[in-house]
Parts: C-alpha cells; structure tokens; sequence
C-alpha cells in the first residue's frame, strides 16, 4: 500500500499532473464562490474535457474543483452572507456575524484551516478503512436516513437561539414547501397547480440564492437609504493560537463526522455541514455564543462540509456506487476512461486509486495555501462600496439561479424567496430554518415512507435498528436540551429584568 | 422613420425565418435539449452524439440541460420550441409513459422522431449471497408470499417491474429509491431482495461478483453480459427496458429531418461514439424516423396497458 501512496504521491507532484490539480482547486475555489455555481456543476461540465485527457490527470483535476469548490463556497458565505454552495449555508451563521465584527479575516482563516482538517482527516480515513466504512454505508437505508434527517431538523430549535417560535415557523414554512412535487411514492402531483416546472419540486438552489444574496442585498440597499451604520472596525488579523487550541477538537470530530456522512449514499456535503453545527452547539460549554460569531460553529460547519469529500469516495471506490451528485460525475468520468468503479479498481488499476488519494492529499494543501494567502485579497471585497457590491450581488444571484437549469422560472423562485426572506428579517424570523427544511424535509418524508413499505407498516424500524435508534436518542437530546436552555434563559430574564 | 424601421425588422425577420428553410441548413449553432441532469446517463449520451455530430453538420451542437418532473419538463419545453431544426431533444422513455399518467402535456406526437440511439434492457439482480439462483426461483417466492418480496424499485411506477408482474401474476413490494445509485446499495446491504436496472449501471457491482443477474430483460442475450440468459430463455415471456433518441418539434421541415437523420446515422456509426457506448455498458441502437416513430407508438400502448 505504501510502496502505491508514494507512486502516487510522485504522480500527483509530477509536472503533467501538478498544474491540472492547480487549476481545479483554484477554479472550484472560484466555481464554488460563486452563487448558483456548484462544485457539482463545475465538475458535470468539465467532464467532457477530460474524455481526451489522460485517466489519472482527469481524476485529479475532477477532484480538485470538488475540494476547492465545497470551500470556496463559504468565502462569499462568510464575507456577504451569500453562501455559494448549499454545503455553505451553515457557514453563515457564525461566519457572517464575524464578519460585521470586523473579524473577516479570522473567520477566513478558520474556515480555511478547518476545511482542511475536514478534507485530510476524511482523506486518511478513506486511505486507511474504506472497506470497513462501505459495510458501516451499506447498514445505513431508509430508517437510518429518516433519523439522520430527524436529527438534522432538530436544529432549527437551536438555530433559532432567540425566539423558538419563529424558529419554528420558518421551519413549518419549508416543510411546507418541500410537500410540493410529485409525490416520492405515489407519484401524484401535490400543490403543483398544473405548472410543469413545480412537478420535481422546488429546486433548493434557488431558494438559497433567494433567501441570503437577494434578501441581504435588499436589506443592505434599505441601508443606503436610511442612516448607514457605521461598520465595525475592520482588521487583517487571521486566527489566534487560542482559536485554534479551541476548534481544533470540534474540527476533528465534524470532520469524522462528515467523513461516516459522505460514505452513506444520498447524504451530501449540506446535510453533513448542518448535522455537525447541531452536534458541536448541543456538547458546547457555551452553545449561547453560536450564531454570534462562535469559532467553534464555524469550524463544525466547514470541517463537516469537507468532511465529505473523502467520505462520498468510499462507496464509489468499494462498491461502484456514487455517495453524492459529485461522485456520480466522477463514476461517469471513470467509466468513460474505461475503468471499472469498484472493488476491482484496486486491483487492477491501484496506480488510478492511489493517484486519487494522493491529489486528495495534496489538494487539500493547496485549499489551505490558497484559502490563507487568498484572504487579503478576499477581504477587499468588504470594501467594495455597497452602491456597487449591491448591483452586483443582484446580478449574480440571478444569472446562478439561472444556470442551475436554465430556467426563468427558477429565477422567480429566487426573487420570490429573496422578497420572503427580506421581510421575514424584517420580523426577526431566521431565514436557515427554511432553507434547512427544504433540504431535510424530503429527506425524512421518503425514507419514513419508505421504512414503512418495507416493515409493511410496523414501526419496530424506530427502535430495532441501533443505527437509527441512536440519531433519534441524539435528537430527543437536541431538543431537551435546547427546552432546558430557554427555560433557563427565561428564569434569568425574570430574575433580573 | 418608425414605419421603415418596422419594416426592414418585419424583412430581416422574414429571412432570417426562410434562410432556416433552405437548402443552407444548419447555418447557426445547433442547441439539443437533455432533460435530465449533468452527468447521468442520458447527459452523457447526448453529449456524446452532440460532439460526433457536430463535425458532420459543420455547426456546433450546444447541450442545454432542462431538468425536473422525470424528464417532463425538459421534453415539453423541447416540444414548443420553434420548429426550425435549431432546438432538438434528446427524447427518452418517459415521453409514453408520464402523459398517460397526467404528468405531462406533451406527448411523443408533439415531436417528429428523427433517430432512436440508444436501447438497452433491463437485468434482474440480486446480491451475490441471494438465495435466488434463477428467475423463476424469484416468481415462485413472490408466489408463494405475495406482496412480500422486497423489490428495490428505481423509480415509482417501476414499468419493469409491472411488465413482469402483469405476465406471471405476481406482486412484490416496490420499494421506490431515487435512481440505481440509490437501489443498488439496497440490495447489497441486504435491505431488498431484488432490483431491475440497466447493464450499464451495474456494470462495476457484476463484474465485481457483488451482484448476481438473474435475467436479462430482452429477446436476446445482451453482448455486454453474454453470460446473462434472458428471461425467454428461462420460460417468462417477458422483456423491459429503457431507450434515448432524438426528436425535433412538430412541423420541422422535412429535409431538415433528412439531413439530420443522416448526420446521426454517421455520427453512430463513429469509432468515437462506439467507443464511448462501448465504456459505458450501453447499446447503440440505431432506428430511423419511421421505425423510431413506430415503435415509440407500440410501446405507448405496451405502457399504456400497464398504467391502466
């Protein structure tokens, strides 16, 4: 195996190769930055480039704008509150707050060193115990995944520290939305009032750019017309030794987490980078701090987003099964190099395997270089006056919404949920819950469904199945322990008015 | 001035229309509707027969995808296009089945069927470890506990699943999952008995032994699987599977249809495009207007008995 890892170290270093992984990380940095650009559709359309180019070189390049385009969704998330990737949403919520500190470039740097304690922890781990994390995957099906979600949903109590009601309603208005569709079972059209575009339900995409760039942008253009407020102070200093000494744990453990989520099919970088802030504000000494701009909410949330990449690896390298849209692209990309995904690949083409790993390893030292060096030059965009940054946002938002499937409709998704969330602002109503419904909802509807075709109508699944007995144990946890919080809160409140 | 102005639009746009008529066809770049996403199957052979063609035609052939509604979506848009020859679509199995199941507007008379690509079967699998050794081991369990058997369903209604089910008087438990990427670690975590999907995504799991192939859905053995028997063979008269081809919207010129029904003949018939099937476990299988159009009307019907 190491004699491979070196051989495929070598690879990766060597001058045809090294530029390729280069140029996908910075261009997925880029890609990812950008709102509406995915990692997924950075790698979807670079795809028909690498049918020419030589099999190792393709992988590597693929793989690189996967990296860089998980993180670089989070530089605009934590500088505009525009996250570019749905896997940056969480980012905002502490990223954003140090940002209107004036702590742009801390956050900056804590993203970037936490994403890359995701991205190599889950790299070694997918090195070293693929097969025994594939047989972990293939335990994982519709009760497991219901209970994830149900987990994942529990967040919204915590997301909404202030005010747990309209927490809960901005969490009711996105599972609402994600009823509409065909029906995952039946096939029945729900909600969609005849109009074609509403039948595979509303693409989360949109909504995303909707709620953060569009409604931001209103409300900083609703700033330029009262009195501007003064911004805070704003400095170049990166992350402290203490920041480190304090992230460093959550970071590792959202980056294992992340890792077990990828390696389950169906579960992506999104799900991952929610899942790990619950988990890291429900241990937390001061889980008060999260969403004011808590160093450890956003090193869980970025180490668990690149988490991902190395864990959705593992079933397409153990089992010739993609565990994301990403790794479904790069499937194709392998298949049309004439490799087999799978088992076999080990065996017959281990210089293929250990090239991936290897331009894993070293993408991933790349994303930080990138990430660090790339700060300063970030941080200008702070400075852009707002009268510019605004149009622009706009802009973006729009052509993004567009791109994602060429569709004017999806636009007026964006603008619709960009108007929802602008005045939901207005009456202190979160606007992650939605986004976090849309994603979750359909998540946990089908596989509850599913669960009960399979157990032919018995709920035994809830509590015979250890994997999903445990996420759903987490998730009672999550809610005591948020209820005991307000309690607690509300006391201190009447306490001292 | 304003009446001049009109004018000359009204004559530019006369002859921009009559130019896409004449014998000059494609004079501008060509744009071919995917309705499904980036880096699936019928992406990518789509993509693939753009790059073969576009030589040929001499234009480029830009892949436009168009998702959502398993496929309505990007198909309907395709079908009110302008009929000029300049909007194409990549036109797949769903087009007779979603409109007789009211989830769709347009149907496969919206379109004039210039060539069919693709056609490939479907293969019952079941992991390696299964008790089932052949397909009628299968029959006689759901026999004999109908409703029971856990059937990894790829997509609801499953039309492979019905067609066996109609024929032999059976009934498993579909259970749906989104796509094979998602049935196929069913039934190897042991959560299914059973699923039906295509040679092409399988390919890896089969080569590989993790999953075992019961029967292959089509009158005749596949190549990609010679070893596969077919379900004939095994006394169950039954055959399923998907297909990819190309269609224009209703009304395109005839000639336009002609030249490029003989622009994808030559494109299929590329070492380039035979080579990337080949990669992908997919059959190329190529049809012309009328057998395409008449055998996208016999499995209309084929489906249509089955929704019913």
């Amino acid at each position: 195996m190491f004699e491979y890892l070196i051989g495929g170290l070598a690879t990766a270093f060597s001058p045809t190769v090294l530029p390729v992984l280069l140029f996908g990380v910075v261009g997925g940095v880029v890609l990812g930055a950008l709102p509406g650009l995915t990692a997924t559709m950075g790698v979807a359309i670079l795809l028909p480039f690498t049918f020419g180019m030589e099999p190792t070189a393709a992988l590597v390049m693929l793989i690189g704008v996967y990296i860089g385009g998980i993180y670089g969704g989070s530089i605009a998330a934590i500088l505009l509150k525009t996250p570019g990737t749905p896997a940056s949403a969480a980012s905002v919520l502490d990223g954003y707050s140090m940002t209107l500190k004036g702590q742009a470039a801390r956050a900056l740097s804590i993203s970037a060193v936490a994403s890359f304690i995701g991205g190599l922890t889950s790299t070694i781990v997918l090195i070293a115990i693929a097969p025994m994390l594939a047989k972990f995957a293939l335990r994982f099906n519709a009760p497991e995944y219901f209970a994830l979600a149900l987990f994942g949903l529990t967040i919204i109590a915590s997301v909404a520290s202030k005010n747990i009601l309209k927490g809960l309603l901005a969490g009711t208005i996105g599972l609402l939305v994600s009823t509409v569709g065909l029906d995952p079972v039946t096939s029945v059209p729900r909600f969609t009032f005849g109009i074609m575009d509403l039948y595979s339900g509303i693409n989360v995409i949109p909504v995303l750019i909707g709620l953060f760039a569009i409604s931001e942008a209103l409300t900083q253009l609703e700033h330029l017309f009262l009195k501007a407020k003064a911004n805070s102070e704003f400095n170049y200093k990166l992350l402290s030794l203490k920041d480190l000494k304090t992230m460093l744990p959550t970071a590792f453990k959202s980056a294992l987490m992340g890792t077990s989520i990828g390696s389950v099919p169906g579960a992506g970088a999104d799900i991952s980078a929610f899942v790990c802030y619950n988990e890291a504000k429900r241990v937390a000494k001061n889980p008060d701090e999260f969403g004011q701009g808590s160093v450890q909410g956003l090193a869980a949330a970025e180490a668990g987003n690149n988490g991902v990449t190395g864990g959705s690896l593992v079933p397409l390298l153990t089992l010739g099964v993609p565990g994301d849209a990403v790794a479904a692209v790069l499937l194709g990309a392998l298949i049309i190099q004439g490799l087999t995904p799978g088992p076999l690949l080990f065996s017959q083409n281990p210089e293929i395997v250990y090239g991936i790993f290897s331009s894993m390893l070293v993408g991933n030292i790349i994303m930080l270089l990138v990430g660090l060096l790339g700060i300063r030059f970030f941080c200008k965009i702070t400075e852009v006056p707002k009268i510019l940054m605004i149009p622009i946002i706009i802009f973006l938002s729009i052509v993004g919404a567009y791109a994602i499937n060429n569709s004017m409709f999806d636009v007026g998704i964006a603008i619709g949920f960009g108007v929802l969330g602008f005045l939901l602002s207005k009456m202190d109503v979160p606007s992650s819950p939605i986004l976090l419904a849309i994603i979750l909802g359909p998540m946990a509807e089908q596989n509850l469904r599913k669960s009960l075709l399979m157990f032919e109508g018995s709920w035994s699944f809830l509590y015979e199945r250890p994997i999903a007995l445990a996420f759903i144990l987490l998730a009672v946890f999550s809610v005591y322990s948020t209820m005991r919080r307000h309690k607690k809160a509300r006391q201190a409140e009447s306490e001292n008015p | 001035m304003k009446k001049l102005l009109k004018t000359v639009i009204a004559a530019a746009g006369i002859l921009a229309t009559a130019s896409a008529f004449a014998a000059d066809y494609p004079a501008k770049n060509i744009k071919l509707i995917v309705p499904f996403g980036a880096g699936g199957g019928t992406d990518a052979v789509g993509r693939t027969i753009a790059n073969s063609a576009k030589d040929i035609l001499g234009k480029n052939i830009t892949v436009m995808n168009r998702t959502g509604g398993s496929g309505a979506v990007g198909m309907s848009f395709g079908a009110q296009s302008r009929p000029d020859g300049y909007t194409l679509t990549v036109v797949t199995r769903e087009i007779a089945s979603l409109p007789q199941m009211g989830l769709m507007q347009h149907d496969a008379d919206d379109f004039e069927l210039i060539r069919l690509v693709n056609l490939d079967p479907a293969v019952v699998l079941v992991s390696a470890d299964s008790p089932y050794k052949n397909i009628n081991d299968l029959i006689a369990d759901a026999k004999a506990n109908p409703g029971k058997v856990k059937f990894a369903s790829t997509a609801a209604p499953n039309f492979y699943l019905m067609t066996l089910e109609k024929d032999q008087g059976i009934k498993l438990n579909a259970i749906p999952y989104n796509g094979a990427s998602e049935a196929i670690p069913a039934v190897l975590g042991g959560h299914t008995a059973v699923t039906m999907v295509t040679p092409g995504e399988a390919i890896s799991q089969l080569r590989s032994g993790q999953l075992k192939a019961l029967g292959v859905m089509s009158k005749e053995r596949t190549a990609l699987i010679p070893d596969v028997p077919t379900l004939v063979e095994q006394g169950v008269n039954v055959t399923s599977g998907t297909w990819r081809g190309i269609g224009a919207p209703k009304g395109t010129p005839a000639e336009i249809i002609e030249i490029l029904g003989k622009a994808f003949d030559e494109a299929m018939a590329s070492q380039e495009f035979k080579d990337f099937m080949a990669k992908g476990a997919m059959t190329i299988h190529n049809m012309n207007a009328e057998e395409f159009t008449a055998f996208v009307k016999e499995d209309t019907a084929a489906l249509g008995a089955l929704v019913k």
